[in-house]
């Protein structure tokens, strides 16, 4: 889903540039507020976790593979504005240092993968939660759903940018996007729900930590 | 440990190298900017933006075969978003073909379109191949925080780029345990359910040693700074490289869209 560039038209890449570099200073100004220097060496890391989670492919239908995104993951287990922080700083380094996903389209893909993905995962985790309880099976389930439609939605809102950008029409971009991801969605959300139902039983402590609890960041 | 660290050649000596990582950082920015603003239809404008990139490499001493090899290894992601484009541009039909029950035709328009999106994508990987390989990470990350990227992103970075080939071996490491567990002939849906308890199993050594590297840290006097010692500053070369390198890319996007106007 990384935009390369040469895709987006110059509206879209001054519009998403702005979106992206408004949610990211929210979310500085709130780390700066309730992080403590012990929480910058761990953010960086787990930024480096999910660019190593990047690279276990995940088996899908007829032979093909996906890989996980994370932003879901990162958003239900550290809350969304530090995991809007450590998934920029994997697009930007997955930009600058590895070419995956342009320069002029880092605007658009941090606003894709970084700040919808994660409040898109984490609001219908928190619904989740809300309606079946916070329980195991709560937990599960809210990760589950909440994963794939941050997949989805992400998906969607790059078929926008790039409908909008006249690289093709919207009719035939949004459902191409939003029916491939649907499916791709299914393999995040059983991989993430895995990882939570795991972190869960080892280590339940660590589940919105301390630090990085929803009022904390 | 077996990883091409992707600024080995960083430590070389060119005019590129000497330069501060802030001109480098805008003028990669504006040479995209450029080309993204450049008219589908004007070739000679992107034969001039490659030249002035292929200069920029044979000015850098960095293998032209690096660079090349790093870039065209995106080319098969960007085929992939773009080769939808021919089918659904409208115009005149370059060629029509029946696959199973779909009529698909495929337009001049469209074509056009295609081969424009690839070039400006290679143009674009080109340059920021060139700037990766002739900045260590270390001045990169400077650069991006005079240029007023957040401390704090910027530090979340240096620590994220120092771990992430530890992280990536234990990746490694654990796909290597997993594989040699017989793990390609289970059913999909355990091999998911695999893939995610190692997703978090990782996720909980990452918190962990967050946790240690951050101890080991302050027994070492960690007080939320990093210091790092200076790299090459803004000097007159800077200014020379700026100011050349912008006018070529500006004044090709100029007359690429002069051209086209008259």
């Amino acid at each position: 889903m990384h935009i390369p560039d040469g895709f987006l038209n110059v509206a879209t890449v001054a519009t998403t540039y702005a979106a992206s570099a408004g949610g990211i200073s929210y979310a500085v100004r709130e780390a700066n507020k309730k992080l403590r220097e012990k929480h910058v060496p761990l953010m960086g890391i787990l930024a480096a976790f999910i660019f190593a989670a990047q690279m276990l492919n995940f088996p899908i239908a007829g032979g093909t593979s996906g890989h996980l995104v994370g932003a879901g993951l990162a958003a239900i287990l550290l809350g969304p504005w530090a995991s809007v922080l450590i998934m920029s700083c994997v697009l930007i380094a997955q930009s600058l240092i590895f070419q995956d996903g342009g320069l002029l389209a880092l605007g658009a893909n941090i606003f894709n993968m970084g700040i919808v993905a994660s409040f898109s995962a984490y609001f219908i985790y928190r619904m989740a939660t809300a309606a079946l309880g916070d329980s195991r099976r709560g937990r599960l389930i809210g990760g589950f759903v909440g994963a794939w439609a941050s997949v989805v939605v992400s998906s969607m809102f790059a078929a926008i940018e790039l409908a909008l950008s006249g690289a093709s029409p919207l009719a035939v971009v949004l459902p191409a996007m939003a029916g491939i991801h649907a499916l791709i969605g299914i393999g995040e959300g059983l991989v993430t729900g895995a990882a939570l139902s795991l972190v869960l039983a080892a280590r339940p402590d660590l589940w919105q930590s301390r630090v990085v609890r929803r009022s904390a960041i | 440990m077996k990883h091409s660290f992707l600024d080995k050649y960083s430590d070389r000596d060119s005019l590129v190298h000497r330069l501060d990582p802030r001109t480098k950082l805008v003028a990669v920015f504006l040479f995209i900017l450029a080309v993204a603003l450049t008219s589908p239809a004007m070739w000679p404008g992107f034969a001039v933006y490659f030249v002035i990139i292929a200069a920029l490499v044979l000015l850098s001493h960095v293998p032209v075969r690096y660079v090349l090899k790093r870039s065209l290894v995106i080319i098969p992601f960007v085929v992939l978003i773009a080769v939808f484009i021919p089918f659904f541009k409208e115009g005149e039909v370059a060629g029509s073909y029946n696959i199973w029950l779909w009529q698909v035709s495929v337009t001049h328009n469209g074509l056009q379109v295609f081969w424009n999106v690839l070039a400006k994508a290679w143009l674009s990987i080109l340059a920021l191949v060139t700037l990766t390989a002739t900045t260590k990470i270390t001045d990169l990350l400077r650069g991006l925080e005079q240029l007023r990227l957040p401390r704090v992103m910027v530090m979340i970075l240096s620590f994220m780029y120092r771990y992430i080939f530890v992280l990536t071996d234990e990746v490694m490491r654990m796909k290597q345990a997993r594989d040699s567990r017989n793990f390609g002939s289970g059913r999909r849906l355990w091999q998911i359910k695999t893939v995610g308890s190692m997703t978090g199993t990782l996720f909980i050594r990452s918190y962990e040693r967050g946790e240690r590297v951050y101890a080991a840290m302050l027994a070492r006097g960690y007080d939320g700074q990093t210091r790092t010692p200076d790299g090459p500053g803004f000097r007159a070369a800077d200014m020379v490289f700026g100011l050349g390198f912008g006018a070529a890319v500006v004044l090709t996007c100029i007359f690429s869209f002069l051209y086209q106007v008259i």
